[in-house]
């Protein structure tokens, strides 16, 4: 690292002097001059400056003069000094920056009026403002276009080579996908190789570009700035909850840019840690759905098999009458409700306190169901918090990092950018421990691949490392000596040569995670889709929170064990209740005081305790019969769960199926009722992201056709049920939230909770843990040799992103299984040869693709498709405790077809 | 009264000396030049500075000039004008207007539009006769905008001469701007004006 702040959080830098303008100034030991002088508020134009990363010193902008110097010297790559006296202004100052702009207008193209950059151009801006009128010696480029990548254009005859572009992606986002290349006697930029651009697809470098040659092919030529409406909100897509702006033009979104610009260029680099601002594919380029063609413009109800479109009154009151009549023929609990965690928190609080309140039942579940609440519930079970303990800047400044099973820069890309930060800017060392070869492993200083499907049995071995080897934290250990008694007990017939044989980790490396683990004084876990999604998710979560209890990581500030959700809202799903097994504010339903609180701010009874169901018992009683009504707001079950679980057979039992979504989707086509609802572009509202942040979401156009958001649905709804809610906008539900939830929303800055084990330890721990660590039964002999996995893509999220077409242009569905290439060779397999795979659910014929992610022994299908419907081959596995269905991996055979 | 006075009156009134007065004004007048002209049988001369319809020009090769850039947009008081730009795509990095409407009715006639205009596509012409029954049809698109430049290509072309924005054909392609040409190969020689 060059000449940044010393950017070891544990090493405070010493603090110089120097004068500045006359003015003396303090700054740390190291800082570039160019900092120093920002800090001040004195600008200085600089072209190729961002503060994300290191100074490059290209543009030749950021002048000053030195006493003691004869030319002037360039601020950005200078480092500040005790006793250096700067001037930063001065009309030879202002002579010598003009040049710089000449210089780099004389080879720029004239060409603002078709610049998609023009009124947002750094060179243009500077030569307005150093008053370039008149250039001598213009010479011209004639550079072809590059258009080769999917959504990118690289114009380089509009390129003055500052390498923001460049910086940006091997510096913050270690992609490294651009490079400098002398073309045609001008130095350009270039993929790789001048391949075509072959790449995560951020667009970072697109936001970084301070002249228009990098543009963005979704908006090229379309509008100029001054044009769009700009809007921040936050993005839709995972649970990273990055803040975006989403530049719509009356109806119609243009396209999106992030806070990462050449605009925000100044700041501090420690400010990092709690995000760079910038995007990935998804929020940047998967905006497309939000004004797709076919979005749901008007009702639908069901007339003689088919679906008809209706005006929203007639749909209302047929609605309202089928409900009542099934709620006074069957009573409540023959209703149930199922919701997306991409709807806002405002949203979820209202439909749990519709299915609580106005219809009265408890049949209620959010798609945090799929994965989260088995860290959800485990979390609040041994240390009294459901959520992640940590915030991005905890994992920035992490010194040991664990990732089990946590794909993360495919399923959360802004997280993954933290953990990137932490292993360039804070050295902190990085363990991966998955069965595919993902991105993160490629940049982590311990990178292992285990056998699929063995998460489980790794954190056995990790325990059992940790206690082997003495690296016990006494002191917190010595709290509560009988439960770490029991521990041992519990832990004492694991063997570590038995779990390297069955999870392919050899004993050694158990012993060094072991020891990076407990020796560094700030270690973080993250376990995301490899344990929450997986059998026994709920299991391995407590195993987890052992782990880091006996090395006495729990509740020590910069420690923790964390997750990522993949929706955006999953989080919000939780808190707002949104679940069977929780009231608002994640009280627990049959918790006495809680109930008392919320039954008279809603002036009802609450259903009684007990009763309730969650998203596979839902299912379940639909199939049965004993639910005969159910309202589905976003979800798609059908597309999602396996046909194992037979979906279908349970949705056409019902006597009513209300579905409510901006798209007809598989669910949709089966539903009476069909309620076309608004995007998150179209309404207000709150995000909670995965730190526990709760985010704002603002109206960024007038909704679609007749489509009206879900708050709005569901207040006349309950209305027409019979409730007397009055709510005009989010706001007055957020007020509700506000009065019921005190310090929920908190400024979108989560309160600091440590979390403590204590009271967990001391009672009922001893019990628990003695079932949670079975000897490992080698169950290692599988008839079928392959594991097929199902998981996120980074183009993706749910069925959502399939939406998009610019998202589906960049990752189509290539209806391939992918594997690894040596599997390939072994069974004789060309790209694009058919296989017939098998299950125990059946078997499919599908083609094989390469994909060098791809474990040997795995095959990869991803989620996001059902065509052709791999996931039907899928068996599902429902935790007993927390009901989270579990059907992302299976033991398959691939034989040539 | 006196009878000098009395006289003259009675000779006035057996002379119609009134009416001969009067009619002094009428009969000067036929000797005159007439002040008015039978329009629309005769039509005035316009100086070429008139700020009449707008127009979209061509370069004489048939190209369109316009570039879709959107400044007459931003420019326009009335906001009367709306530009929808693309790519062409048989000329990589050619911008060109796909849609271009003047709504007339709001028109101001101020030829801001024309001077914001980096290449001198549009033009003020010496038309101003387009009355209609129908309003709609003073939504100029962009092929009666064409039509209309076509049609009074010399008047425009006037036009711009006479507010300095273009001196002559010759000239026309030169501008405050160098608009990349598009180049269909890195080999490709620069274009005669700009080398």
């Amino acid at each position: 690292m060059g000449l940044k702040p010393a950017t070891n959080p544990d090493v405070e830098a010493a603090t110089i002097e120097l004068s500045i303008d006359g003015k003396s100034v303090t700054a740390k030991d190291g800082v570039s001059l160019y900092d120093v002088i920002a800090m001040t508020g004195k600008i200085i134009p600089a072209m190729c400056y961002h503060y994300t990363f290191d100074p490059f010193g290209s543009c030749g902008m950021c002048l000053v003069m030195q006493e003691g110097k004869k030319a002037p010297v360039r601020s950005c790559t200078a480092k500040a000094a005790a006793g250096m006296v700067i001037r930063t202004e001065g009309e030879d100052l202002f002579l010598a920056r003009k040049k710089a702009v000449e210089k780099h207008l004389s080879v720029h193209p004239l060409d603002c009026p078709v610049c998609d950059a023009d009124g947002h151009c750094e060179l243009q801006d500077m030569a307005f403002q150093h008053g370039v009128t008149n250039l001598a010696n213009a010479k011209q480029k004639f550079i072809p276009e590059d258009t080769r990548s999917p959504v990118l254009d690289f114009n380089m005859n509009r390129c003055i080579a500052c390498a923001e572009c460049i910086n940006v992606c091997k510096d913050v986002l270690m992609i490294d996908a651009l490079q400098f290349m002398k073309k045609g006697g001008f130095n350009q930029v270039v993929a790789k190789g001048d391949l075509p651009l072959n790449c995560e697809f951020c667009g970072d470098c697109l936001a970084v570009c301070p002249v228009g040659a990098i543009t963005n092919k979704f908006s090229k030529y379309l509008y100029k700035p001054w044009q769009i409406k700009k809007t921040t909100t936050t993005c839709n897509y995972c649970g990273d909850g990055c803040q975006m702006y989403l530049e719509t033009k009356d109806e119609e979104v243009v396209r999106v840019t992030s806070p990462l610009s050449w605009k925000n260029k100044w700041g501090d680099r420690s400010e990092t840690a709690k995000g760079h601002g910038g995007l990935c594919v998804r929020g940047r380029f998967g905006f497309e759905y939000l004004d797709s063609q076919d979005r749901l413009t008007q009702p639908l109800v069901r007339e003689g098999g088919q679906l008809v479109r209706k005006p929203w009154l007639e749909t209302m009151h047929l609605l309202v009458d089928r409900l009542t009549e099934i709620k006074s023929k069957y009573g409540a609990d023959a209703i149930g409700g199922l919701v997306t965690a991409r709807c806002t928190n405002e949203e979820l609080y209202l439909f749990q306190k519709l299915m609580r309140a106005g219809v009265g039942t408890n049949n209620i579940d959010s798609s945090a169901r799929y994965g989260h609440m088995n860290f959800v519930l485990a979390s609040k079970h041994a240390v009294g918090l459901g959520r992640m303990p940590n915030d991005w800047e905890d994992l920035t400044k992490a010194k040991a990092i664990i990732l089990i099973g946590s794909n993360i820069t495919e399923t959360n890309p802004l997280t993954a950018v933290r953990v990137k930060e932490a292993v360039r800017v804070y050295k902190a060392q990085v363990v991966t421990l998955d069965s595919a070869i993902t991105n993160i492993a490629k940049l982590a200083s311990h990178p292992f691949l285990i056998k699929p499907g063995t998460e489980g049995m790794v954190i056995d071995g990790l325990v059992k490392a940790v206690i082997d080897q003495d690296l016990v934290d006494e002191e917190t250990v010595g709290k509560h000596p009988k439960a770490f008694e029991a521990l041992k007990s519990a832990v004492a017939n694991v063997s570590l040569e038995q779990a390297s044989v069955l999870t392919g980790l050899p004993v050694a490396a158990f012993k060094e995670i072991a020891a990076i683990f407990a020796e560094s004084p700030r270690s973080i876990v993250l376990c995301a889709e490899g344990i929450v999604r997986r059998p026994n998710g709920y299991q391995n979560v407590l195993k987890v929170m052992d782990l880091a209890w006996i090395t006495g990581k729990l509740g020590r500030a910069g420690c923790g064990v964390n997750t990522v959700t993949e929706e955006p809202n999953e989080q919000g799903a939780v808190d707002m209740g949104a679940a069977p097994e929780f009231l608002p504010g994640q009280a627990r339903f049959d918790d006495p005081g809680a109930r008392e609180r919320f039954a008279t701010a809603w002036d009802i009874s609450l259903p009684p305790v007990g009763s309730g169901a969650h998203l596979i018992e839902i299912l379940k009683r639909c199939k049965g019969g004993q639910i005969k009504a159910l309202y589905i707001l976003g979800e798609n079950p059908l597309a999602t769960l396996p046909a194992s679980m037979e979906v279908r057979a349970a949705l056409e039992r019902l006597e009513l199926l209300v579905v409510q979504d901006p798209f007809l989707t598989d669910t949709g086509k089966l539903a009476h009722f069909v309620l076309p609802a608004c995007t998150y572009a179209e309404k207000d509202g709150t995000f909670t992201n995965l730190e526990g942040r709760v985010l704002r979401v603002r109206q960024a156009m007038d909704p679609l056709g007749e489509s009206v958001p879900d708050w709005h649905i569901l207040t006349a709804l309950a209305n027409a049920m019979g409730c007397q809610w009055e709510y005009q906008s989010a706001n007055d539900i957020q007020a509700e939230i506000m009065k019921l939830l005190p310090g929920y929303y908190n400024l979108g800055q989560p309160r600091k909770i440590a979390p403590v084990p204590d009271q967990y330890l001391s009672n009922g721990y001893t019990a628990e843990v003695k079932g949670r660590y079975q000897p490992i039964s080698p169950s290692g002999e599988h008839t079928r040799p392959f594991s097929l996995l199902m998981g996120q893509l980074l183009a993706h999220s749910g069925k959502m992103s399939t939406q998009a077409p610019g998202l589906i242009k960049i990752a189509p569905n290539t209806g391939k299984l992918r594997m690894n290439i040596r599997d390939m060779e072994r069974l004789g397999l060309q790209d694009g040869a058919k296989v017939r795979v098998t299950s125990d659910r059946g078997s499919l014929q599908l083609g094989v693709q390469p994909d060098q992610s791809i474990a040997p022994g795995t095959c990869f299908f991803p989620e996001h498709f059902n065509e052709p419907p791999v996931k039907d081959l899928m068996t599902v596995l429902v935790d007993t405790t927390t009901g989270v269905p579990s059907f992302k991996q299976i033991w398959v055979s691939v034989e040539p077809a | 009264m006196s009878v000098a006075a009395l006289t003259k009156k009675i000779l006035h009134a057996a002379l119609f000396y009134e009416i001969w007065d009067a009619m002094k004004v009428t009969f000067r007048h036929m000797l005159h030049r007439p002040m008015t002209f039978q329009y629309p049988r005769e039509q005035r001369t316009i100086p070429d500075t008139h700020r009449g319809a707008l127009g979209l020009l061509r370069y004489d090769d048939g190209q369109e000039r316009c570039v879709g850039c959107d400044l007459c947009e931003v420019a326009c008081p009335s906001h009367c004008i709306k530009v929808i730009s693309a790519e062409d795509t048989t000329r990589p990095l050619q911008r060109y207007a796909s849609e271009f409407y003047i709504d007339i009715t709001k028109c101001v006639f101020c030829g801001y539009c024309v001077e914001a205009c980096p290449v001198n596509a549009l033009a003020m012409t010496k038309m101003y006769e387009y009355s209609t029954h129908d309003k709609r049809s003073l939504l100029f698109d962009k092929k009666r905008l064409y039509d209309i430049g076509e049609r009074h290509l010399e008047d425009g072309k006037k036009y711009l001469y006479a507010h300095n924005q273009e001196k002559d054909v010759e000239q026309s392609r030169e501008y405050r701007y160098y608009f990349p040409q598009s180049v269909q190969k890195s080999t490709q020689s620069p274009p005669k004006h700009l080398s």
